[in-house]
């Protein structure tokens, strides 16, 4: 019950009941002021910064203008498209493994045995674990000479240790595995709270129609979970495009610029080259594709809402 | 036929409770074991447990980072609760134009990747001689705030709007109403949205290794994630330091944990 609740969408106008205690809006004040100052300030000054040539020294002082120079210089750089192709593949890679695993973990998970309870509550466990740490746990994993290496090598099966993340190649792949291994519960939660929902009675309405489990599934369940996978999908995209945290602690962005994505790229030229201002219109950039995905995202969850 | 569907799920929860389990497992054994023992066998899991690492890192300021990673999520927390809460309940009740744009406005700035506000932001903090941890407390909450008013909502949605109007008619003001009625029956979702506020801002540690200059003042996770810089790893050392990290993770989990899920399921899809 609160969970359709809460997923009523906004736009939608609510019982007429509510309208009785109007004025509630100023509570609201203190937030928007603070988010008025410590998030919308900064995006416009990201803006203003990305039209003007900002470095360490110039930081507190006036900035020339000099217009959409660093849009250009950002653009025409092979590191900028180099970075935009790695962030499409990663994206892309999350996405699709990280919907189907979701699926396949909730489907498995569905029922509240004890052993479920159990693996799911350590999923979520490793969810909640700071990405430094899941990020270092699978640096020595993946290390020449850690776990992993040492269990393969110890049987035969290589003789030399495997480069998980320092093969150009291997790299993003290895980044995109340890995403979806603290990701994967996320969805999980999600997806089997929405398995949940289904309605037992068509089920069993369908099976005394004779419907299969395969049938079960694409004719029953899947309709019902429709909505939410498409705006898990949204949120997954979103994740992946954020991803920072184990980019940050697994590769730092290398090996050379193999798992640079373009907010990586952002951070990495104004806080260790210190270009400010081309950093800036990365971001920028970067902020655009992510304003196009909240608009997706926006309608997506409308119409998870209507349904 | 159910039994073989039933037999495949079996199966399943054990893979997934293997993928799980086991990486766990070595992240708690190799804190356990000396740097010998891990070059011999990396992957062992016989060997003598030594908690060398854990005094090591407890020499390189262990304490001094858990208590500044306390001091940060905690404050950081508390304000998200001060501001998110009525925030929240501002918008479960008021509709129209105003809800639609402050959800779509908060949605977009839990969108808003890290990277692009650090930039920025280091600026202005610098300007107002806040690069500090005060500035990481500040930047941490307004970080956490969108994605904390959006799932407190359905919470204050959820408290009749009857039983603020009764108090009301009593002749109480609405912030009275608001501390003292909507408040204290609201108050799982705000304990179950604090503690995920606190887990996800413990975890933090791109503003602290930014906004920080101090590394004495560095929390644990920006201490972590500044391992990877040193030449050679310490994996024992690394592996103690990321157990010393998740165990404030575990008491807030086990306390939390029913609630965090459904906080999850409920939270996301809106």
């Amino acid at each position: 019950m609160t969970r359709l609740e809460s997923t009523r969408g906004f736009g939608k106008p609510r019982p007429r009941v509510l309208r009785r205690l109007n004025g509630a809006g100023v509570f609201g004040l203190p937030a928007v002021l603070f988010l008025l100052v410590i998030s919308v300030y900064p995006l416009a000054q990201l803006l203003v910064m990305s039209v003007h040539t900002v470095t360490p020294t110039t930081l507190l002082r006036e900035w020339p203008y000099v217009g959409l120079s660093n849009y250009q210089t950002a653009l025409a750089s092979p590191q900028f498209r180099q970075a935009l192709i790695t962030t499409l593949v990663f994206v892309a890679l999350v996405l699709v493994a990280n919907t189907l695993g979701s699926l396949a973990a909730a489907l498995i998970l569905r029922r509240p045995t004890r052993g479920n309870r159990i693996t799911l509550s350590l999923m979520v466990f490793v969810w909640a674990l700071p990405a430094v740490v899941n990020g270092s746990l699978w640096r020595f994993l993946f290390a020449g000479d850690g776990a992993i290496n040492g269990i393969v090598m110890s049987l035969g099966i290589v003789s030399e240790p495997i480069l998980f993340l320092a093969n150009e190649r291997l790299a993003l792949l290895s980044l995109a595995f340890v995403s979806l291994w603290t990701g994967i519960p996320f969805g999980t939660v999600v997806l089997r709270a929405a398995l949940l929902d289904v309605p037992p009675e068509l089920v069993d309405a369908a099976r005394i129609d004779g419907a299969n489990g395969r049938q079960v599934f694409r004719y029953v369940t899947f309709p019902v979970l429709w909505p939410t996978i498409l705006v898990l999908t949204v949120l997954t995209v979103l994740y992946a495009f954020r991803s920072f945290d184990l980019i940050y602690v697994m590769t730092l962005g290398g090996p050379g610029t193999a798992t640079t994505t373009l907010p990586f790229l952002a951070y990495r030229l104004a806080f260790l080259n210190f270009k400010f201002s081309l950093g800036s219109a990365v971001a920028v950039i970067a902020m655009g594709m992510v304003l196009i995905m909240a608009v997706v995202y926006l309608r997506a969850s409308r119409s998870e809402a209507r349904s | 036929m159910k039994d073989r569907a039933g037999r495949v799920a079996t199966a399943g929860t054990g893979v997934l409770f293997l993928a799980y389990v086991v990486p766990i497992m070595w992240l708690i054994v190799t804190s356990l074991k000396s740097q010998p023992d891990l070059y011999a066998d990396p992957a062992g899991i016989v060997f003598r447990p030594t908690l060398d690492a854990y005094a090591a890192v407890m020499e390189e300021g262990l304490l001094q980072a858990a208590w500044n990673s306390f001091v940060i999520a905690l404050g950081s927390t508390l304000l998200l609760v001060v501001l998110g809460a009525p925030a929240a309940f501002a918008l479960s009740r008021v509709n129209g134009f105003v809800a639609t744009a402050g959800l779509a406005g908060l949605i977009i700035l839990q969108m808003v990747p890290l990277a692009a506000t650090v930039i920025p932001l280091y600026q202005i903090l610098a300007r107002f001689g806040l690069l500090s941890q005060v500035g990481v407390i500040l930047t941490d909450c307004a970080e956490m705030l969108p994605f904390g008013v959006l799932l407190l909502r359905p919470f204050f949605a959820a408290v009749p709007i009857e039983v603020e109007e009764a108090a009301q008619v009593d002749g109480a003001s609405r912030l009275r109403v608001f501390l003292q009625v909507t408040l204290p029956l609201a108050r799982n979702g705000v304990v179950t949205v604090a503690c995920l506020a606190f887990i996800l801002i413990w975890g933090e540690f791109l503003y602290a290794i930014t906004f920080i200059s101090d590394p004495t003042a560095y929390p644990l996770s920006a201490l972590l994630s500044q391992q990877i810089s040193f030449y050679g790893v310490n994996w024992p050392q690394l592996m103690a330091l990321s157990v010393a990290g998740s165990i404030p993770i575990l008491l807030v989990f086990l306390l939390t944990e029913r609630r965090l899920q459904e906080g999850l399921a409920v939270g996301s899809v809106k």
